[in-house]
Order: structure tokens, then C-alpha cells, then sequence
């Protein structure tokens, strides 16, 4: 008799935490997604042959966008951010100091906007569509 | 003549209750069961949150009965009268989500009640085998409601969570009926409980406010039925 009292308290331990309120059901939509944006990016080193950063290059971009939204432009050059901006047409300056060494590096420039599917990423704005652009620049 | 019949089975009942008083079996009880709970206010903030959802979310649940468990002790200090002491422990929650194949946002409101108290029985019925019982019971209830956040979106979360408690006082009236097989009885509960609705405070900090009406605040309401099984074990002690 003695020992059915642990037992019992052991018991309502144990079942302590199994008795917490949980739900675990969700409501899932599937989500209809509307036209794709129509998306068109000009970059002025487009129409430069072989481009050089001596003192400094200016770098112009115009981004054209239909049914959605731009997001951002970003710019890389040797891993770092050079340039962001949520215009949808700006310019921005590389100078030699951009990269550890002379000589011949990437300059990215990666545009984000909006996909239009509906879906809760695209509406918060955690989705976006990608349009990248890469030039060879030679930094002296 | 009716009244003479009553009175005289409460001084016959109160007379064979002392010949026994020496024997004071104490007894260990816990019940296990579910709980119904208005939750008004926690109803309304729920379908408020969702209303600043950007997509359009659902109330997946909303304070369904719930688990309802407690347990203590009880002294049977005359035949057909019992006080006793214990704990009570009440849980439920809601939940809103919209989910879709990008990610989830999700609001979960979790409420615990823990009450500690005392109690009252008395068996009208008092046989060798079956006793049936009226309980009342007065208790200090701690609310405790978590309210929480999450959106998970393209591999991105971000969230928040907040804790409130309130204090209240609860009454409570119950019957039961017990079968008992020497030491140990065995049965079923049920009643209903009335609490006294307690304003919900961050720790440390201010009230939880109405979203649409900030010079009114929000209370947790545990107001419901009560069913469940309920299992007690008598410690007998020698007479003096």
C-alpha cells in the first residue's frame, strides 16, 4: 500500500507535461499566382569594351518593371558590397581600392523584385526574382 | 411533516457521524478529466491578431475543452463530511495559421491554470459500497497565457512571444459518485466552475490591452464544466 503512493504522484508527474495544450494542425492555401512581372535592366557597362578602373568608374543601371515591384540593387566586387540601393535607376563609383590587388576582377550586380505569386513569401517580400549581371573589370 | 422527516435524518446522520469522529481516514486523491473554459477575451484577441495578418489566416482552434487534472488530499472528519485541500492544474489554447508552400504564419495562444484550495463534501448517500457526494471547493487560480508568433517564410523566421498571468479567485460545486473497494475508491466527477475573471499582466510590466480599445484590458475566464475520473486512496489510522 505504501508504495502506491509514489506511484501515483510519479504517475502525475509523468503525465504533467503530456497534458499541455498543443495543436498541430495548419491551414494550408494553395496559392493561385498571378502574371510574372516583366522585368528589363540596362547597364551602362553594357556598351563599354573592356572597362578600367583607374582613378574611378562610374557605373549607371536603369531597371524597367512591370506588374511587380524592385526590390534592390545590389553590387559586388571581390566578395564585398560596393553598392545597394532599392531605386530603380541609380549609379554608383568602383575605385582601384575596391579590390585587394590589381588586376583583372568580377563586378556583380544582382537585381531583386517581385515574383507576383501570391504565396506569403512573395507578399512579405521574402521571395523575390533574380536578374544577375556580371562584368570583367581590369582595376589598376 | 415533511421538514420534521429531514431534520430528523440530519440529527440521526449527525449522530452516527459521532461515533466515528475517532476515525479520521485521511485519503490522497487525483482526478484526471476535461474542461471547458470561455476564454472571451483571448477568443477576441486571437481573431483581432489575424485581422493584421497580410494574407488571409484561419482560427484552426480556439479554446477547445481541454485537459482538466488535480490532485490532494482529503479527511473524512465525520461519516458524510469531508474537507480537504489540493491542486488543480487546467490547460488549453488557439491557434491561427496560414500556411502555403513558401512558409507558415502562425499565432498560438497557450493558457495554463494552476489553483490551489480547499474543499467541502458531503455524502447524502454513504453506503459500504457506492457514496455519493457533494463537493464544493473555493481556490486561488494563476493564470499563466503564452501568446506567440512565428513566421516562417523561404527559409527566413522571425517571431515573438509574450507571457501574462493573472491571479483570480475560482468557486466551484461538484458531485460525484465513488465506488469503493476497501482503501481505495474510484469514480466520477463532474461540476462547474465559476471564476472571477483576473486582468492579464506582462511580467514586470503593464496590463494586456484591448488592440481596438486600449483604456480596456483583457482578462483570462477559466468559467466552465468540469468531467472527469477520479480516483482516491484512504490512509487508515488506528483509533485512539
Amino acid at each position: 500500500m505504501k508504495k502506491l503512493v509514489p506511484v501515483i504522484l510519479a504517475g502525475i508527474f509523468l503525465l504533467y507535461r503530456s497534458c499541455f495544450y498543443a495543436e498541430s494542425d495548419v491551414y494550408f492555401v494553395d496559392v493561385v499566382p498571378g502574371d510574372p512581372p516583366i522585368f528589363s535592366v540596362s547597364v551602362n557597362l553594357d556598351t563599354i569594351v573592356e572597362p578600367e578602373v583607374n582613378d574611378s568608374l562610374e557605373v549607371f543601371y536603369g531597371a524597367e518593371i512591370e506588374k511587380g515591384e524592385f526590390y534592390l540593387a545590389q553590387a559586388f566586387v571581390s566578395k564585398s558590397v560596393v553598392f545597394e540601393s532599392d531605386s530603380v535607376a541609380n549609379s554608383f563609383w568602383l575605385f582601384p581600392g575596391d579590390v585587394p590587388y590589381p588586376g583583372v576582377d568580377t563586378l556583380y550586380i544582382i537585381f531583386y523584385y517581385s515574383t507576383n505569386t501570391n504565396s506569403l513569401a512573395d507578399i512579405v517580400r521574402l521571395e523575390a526574382n533574380i536578374v544577375q549581371r556580371k562584368y570583367a573589370l581590369q582595376f589598376n | 411533516m415533511r421538514n420534521r422527516l429531514i431534520i430528523l435524518t440530519i440529527l440521526l446522520s449527525a449522530a452516527t457521524a459521532s461515533h466515528r469522529v475517532q476515525a479520521q481516514d485521511l485519503g490522497i486523491y487525483a482526478s484526471i478529466g476535461v474542461a471547458t473554459m470561455r476564454m472571451d477575451d483571448m477568443k477576441y484577441l486571437l481573431e483581432s491578431i489575424i485581422e493584421t495578418y497580410p494574407v488571409e489566416a484561419r482560427v484552426i482552434s480556439s479554446f477547445p475543452p481541454y485537459t482538466a487534472s488535480s490532485f490532494g488530499f482529503l479527511k473524512r472528519l465525520y461519516p458524510h463530511l469531508k474537507l480537504g485541500a489540493g491542486y488543480g492544474f487546467t490547460t488549453s489554447g488557439a491557434k491561427a495559421n496560414y500556411s502555403d508552400y513558401s512558409g507558415s504564419l502562425t499565432t498560438e495562444i497557450t493558457a495554463v491554470s494552476h489553483r490551489v484550495g480547499g474543499l467541502v463534501s458531503y455524502s447524502p448517500i454513504s453506503g459500504d459500497k457506492i457514496e455519493f457526494s457533494l463537493l464544493g471547493r473555493l481556490d486561488l487560480n494563476v493564470s499563466r497565457i503564452d501568446i506567440s508568433t512565428l513566421l516562417i517564410a523561404s527559409g527566413f523566421s522571425n517571431g515573438g512571444e509574450s507571457t501574462y498571468t493573472a491571479f483570480s479567485p475560482q468557486a466551484s460545486g461538484y458531485a460525484e459518485i465513488m465506488y469503493n473497494f476497501g482503501s481505495f475508491s474510484f469514480g466520477l466527477e463532474g461540476g462547474y466552475l465559476l471564476d472571477l475573471p483576473g486582468k492579464l499582466k506582462e511580467s514586470g510590466g503593464s496590463y494586456l490591452s484591448d488592440p481596438n480599445d486600449p483604456r480596456s484590458d483583457l482578462t483570462s475566464d477559466w468559467t466552465g464544466w468540469r468531467a472527469g475520473i477520479k480516483g482516491i486512496l484512504w490512509l487508515k489510522f488506528k483509533e485512539n
